[in-house]
């Protein structure tokens, strides 16, 4: 099978730090996150459609995770929803984070705001220049929400027949990738303080604050870079 | 369960602040020192889902088999491994602690 030179510079940026490896990674967790996700939400009720109308609308995973986690024990729907909406203000921060990096024009960048995740962030984030951070999130966005979609749609088809996502260890995917994305990041000082600082702070606050505000809070161990002298 | 409603609801708060921080900063006049702190946020933000989603459950604080899992895929990491062997181990030694407790 070929595939054209243009379409190839595309998806799999020359020059940059994003690799076939990774690539091949990043398709084969969000095609199972999809999958697990979906399985998951069927399995608990969700009408088949309205999984599939999730998947390409919402195009996220932890808001409609949060939705049911908070209903599930007890929440109201709009606990739950808000809750959803809580989990996502990282996107928001992302989004502000990698667009002075993409493109100038207010409108793409809005269009690509629908795709920003977790890992094509951080991905485009660890290049020098901006134009390979651009390069890098159109290729590794790709390879992140077409897997997704794919995903997110079987599960939803073989939802009946698969069992509990979390006898395959499903669950140990999403935080090991985003793991391994950062992990040369880590390597830095200042960055390392960064994130074990967010780590901690995430987690002294589970339990007494509800769910997305841990990430909100950890969010500003970021202001130590003001006083940085990178 | 999800409905409709809570779908669009979902996505309107989702993609509304995605939107929001895409268009909302000036590319150009964000000065050098808050440019730092924005380059610090996917590190801070992604240490801090990588600590949820090992460590808590359902809003708690939690030590199961993924703690093993994520710590083995760090050892991956460290030792340079391809992250597609990282991601493996890391579903493996989940699952197979689950199998074998």
């Amino acid at each position: 099978m070929s595939v054209p030179p243009a379409v190839r510079r595309l998806v799999l940026p020359e020059g940059t730090e994003f690799a076939t490896g990774e690539a091949m990674t990043l398709a084969f967790a969000y095609f199972t996150v999809g999958l697990s996700v979906a399985v998951l939400h069927v399995t608990d009720g969700t009408s088949p459609l309205v999984m599939l109308g999730s998947i390409f609308i919402v195009n996220a995973v932890t808001p409609t995770l949060a939705y049911a986690a908070v209903t599930a024990s007890g929440g109201s729907m709009i606990a739950g929803v808000f809750s959803g909406w809580l989990v996502s203000t990282r996107f928001g921060l992302f989004a502000a984070a990698i667009a002075p990096r993409l493109w100038p024009s207010r409108r793409t960048r809005a269009a690509a705001a629908h795709v920003m995740f977790d890992p094509n962030v951080a991905m485009s984030h660890r290049e020098e220049t901006d134009e390979n951070a651009r390069r890098v999130f159109v290729a590794s966005s790709f390879w992140l929400v077409v897997p997704w979609w794919v995903g997110g749609s079987i599960g939803v088809l073989i939802a009946d027949q698969l069992g509990d996502p979390k006898v395959l260890g499903l669950d140990a995917l999403f935080p090991a990738t985003l793991l391994a994305i950062v992990w040369p990041q880590l390597r830095q000082r200042d960055s390392l303080v960064m994130a074990l600082l967010a780590g901690v702070v995430a987690l002294a606050l589970v339990g007494p604050a509800p769910g997305g505000v841990p990430v909100l809070v950890a969010a500003t161990a970021s202001l130590l870079a003001l006083s940085g002298t990178r | 369960m999800l409905t409709w409603g809570v779908v669009f609801a979902l996505a309107v708060g989702v993609y509304g602040q995605r939107a929001l921080g895409a268009v909302a900063v000036d590319t150009n006049r964000v000065g050098a020192r808050w440019r730092r702190v924005l380059d610090a946020l996917p590190i801070t933000i992604i240490a801090a889902v990588v600590a949820l989603q090992t460590f808590s459950a359902s809003g708690e604080l939690t030590v199961d088999a993924r703690v093993a899992g994520v710590g083995a895929a760090a050892i991956c990491a460290w030792r340079r491994l391809p992250m597609m062997v990282t991601v493996l181990v890391a579903a493996a030694v989940t699952a197979g602690l689950r199998a074998w407790s």
